[in-house]
């Protein structure tokens, strides 16, 4: 039997358009955050990215989302896929108990369901008798705990975590990683994105290098690992201006030259 | 064109649990808000009908409004305007921001985007019905007890949540597009309430002004609810006798509609690259 792929990415890429709205440096310009992408995930496969800051991470856990669209090339998703939010539909007024509905509303389950997920998110969250207090008297941990927890009750077959572990104590961190091997265990694909090298070496099979909005690798987790930890070092070992220099040309790169100017009525009827 | 109305519409229907839980938790959140909570949904209102009221009913020293044979006192036929103006105008504002205001979520899930304007009516649908409480009592005061031709309130609560929703549709998806037309927006409603016969009583205007002006004062739609209202609560001449009124505000509203969701068909998935 042929291997099944979760998610396959052919030759895609993502532009933004960069305005700028004073007038002293009006030069609009488009701007690759991804660019000709390829690469095919096979189903229950547990991948992390990696990257520096501003080489796409963020614009690619959005596009595996289903959040934002492509502008060039396909993807393919097999399953339904979510992001895991955290902090997102948590309301500060409202109480714990409250906010699971709502978040939970918000998230596209019905009444039932919700009240099936409740006590496995009370248990998770172990906010205890916070749960009838509002969420603006939270610890930013229990709350994370909460939004996570929530998250997790959607059930997905693809699961797209990022930066999500980064905001909680160590033992948040453990208690979803924990959960989330769980999840590897059933057969979920997971995405996982993080700055932290310990914890993409502790968790992913593989690992995908994301730098300039270009792959640069993808492939065993070690392998991938030990060039992106080289790749940081050298970029920190660097003076400040040579540092720039190459920043600016992996800039430069990714820039491509405006063609046409296209107004609201265009915008709306074209 | 119908393709994308069919869209919004089993969007819409498919989650109506969604919408519900968002604007029954927004309502609560407001409460939390203040100490004094449903309190002022009743205040707020009562308020501003007491300021018109003094403006034009004591300083202006208006009379009693006389149309369609009957004559009502001022002050019981400025409310019975009023009340869908309180309802109408932050539908207007707030739909105008119904998708910005949201931005948190829809960059963070998948989230269907053209169920926003109807939470927003939603919400307001339910501050409207704790002021219709308030009105209904002070109509029976100014004495004009509830008859069976109040029944067509529901009507014209519905015809209001319709329209609401339609320009809420279009507005909010222009106002993703150029956050200026929310500005627009709130600097012309002021301007919608003097135009739209709510304080005045539109024979005022029949004799002198030019006819074209005052077929277009007709045919705007929020003064096709506040005429119904009115009719409801003193003329009793039953929603037939305004056809004329009726088929405009049907055709503007389908427009509105057909617009509004074509628009929100086409940028469905561009709002993240918008904001």
């Amino acid at each position: 039997m042929e291997q099944e792929y979760a998610i396959e990415f052919n030759h895609v890429s993502k532009i933004y358009s960069l305005k700028s709205k004073d007038k002293k440096n009006a030069n609009d310009k488009k701007f690759y955050a991804l660019k000709d992408i390829n690469f095919k995930i096979p189903k229950g496969e547990v991948v992390g990215i990696l990257g520096t800051n501003g080489s796409g991470k963020s614009t690619m856990s959005i596009i595996l989302a289903g959040i934002s669209e492509v502008d060039e090339g396909e993807m393919i998703v097999r399953g339904e896929q979510a992001l895991i939010a955290i902090n997102t539909g948590l309301n500060n007024q409202l109480t714990g108990e409250e906010n699971i509905d709502l978040k939970g509303a918000l998230l596209g389950l019905n009444k039932k369901r919700i009240a099936e997920i409740k006590q496995m998110v009370i248990d998770f969250a172990e906010i205890g008798d916070f749960l009838y207090q509002p969420v603006k008297k939270y610890s930013s941990g229990m709350k994370s705990r909460l939004g996570f927890s929530i998250n997790l009750a959607l059930n997905p077959d693809i699961l797209i975590v990022d930066e999500a572990l980064s905001v909680g104590d160590k033992g948040f961190a453990k208690k979803c990683i924990d959960k989330m091997t769980e999840l590897k265990e059933e057969g979920k694909t997971i995405v996982f994105i993080s700055h932290s090298l310990p914890q993409v070496r502790d968790f992913c099979e593989r690992a995908m290098w994301i730098e300039g909005g270009i792959l640069l690798e993808y492939g065993d987790i070690d392998e991938v690992c030990d060039h992106y930890a080289e790749y940081v070092d050298h970029l920190n070992s660097l003076s400040k201006k040579d540092k720039k220099k190459e920043l600016d040309e992996k800039f430069d790169k990714r820039i491509i030259p405006v063609q046409k100017k296209q107004g609201l009525f265009g915008k709306i009827f074209g | 064109m119908f393709k994308s109305a069919k869209y919004v519409l089993q969007e819409n229907i498919n989650n109506v649990y969604r919408i519900y839980s968002i604007a029954k938790y927004e309502i609560l959140a407001d409460m939390r808000d203040s100490n004094l909570g449903l309190f002022w949904n009743f205040a707020h209102p009562l308020i501003q009908v007491l300021t018109y009221w003094f403006a034009f009913g004591i300083v202006f020293n208006r009379k009693a409004i006389t149309a369609h044979g009957l004559t009502v006192p001022f002050i019981a036929w400025l409310v019975g305007g009023m009340v869908v103006w309180f309802f109408i105008s932050p539908c207007i504002t707030n739909g105008c921001n119904a998708i910005f205001s949201k931005t948190n979520v829809i960059t963070k899930m998948k989230f269907p985007v053209s169920i926003l304007p109807a939470t927003v009516v939603l919400k307001e649908l339910f501050n409207h019905a704790c002021l219709m409480v308030v009105v209904i009592c002070m109509m029976m005061v100014f004495g004009y007890y509830p008859c069976l031709q109040w029944l067509e309130l529901i009507y014209y609560c519905i015809c209001a949540c319709i329209f609401a929703i339609s320009l809420s549709l279009t507005t909010s998806v222009l106002n993703m597009l150029a956050r200026d037309v929310r500005k627009m927006v709130l600097a012309c409603m002021r301007l919608l309430l003097y135009l739209t016969p709510i304080l005045w009583e539109i024979g005022r205007i029949e004799e002198s002004a030019p006819r074209i002006v005052v077929l277009i004062m007709k045919a705007n739609p929020i003064y096709y609810i506040v005429q119904g209202y009115r009719d409801c609560f003193f003329y009793h001449k039953g929603f037939l006798f305004y056809h004329n009124s009726m088929i405009a505000f049907w055709v503007i509203t389908i427009a509105l509609f057909l617009f509004g969701s074509y628009m929100m068909y086409k940028f469905k998935h561009k709002f993240i690259d918008l904001i």
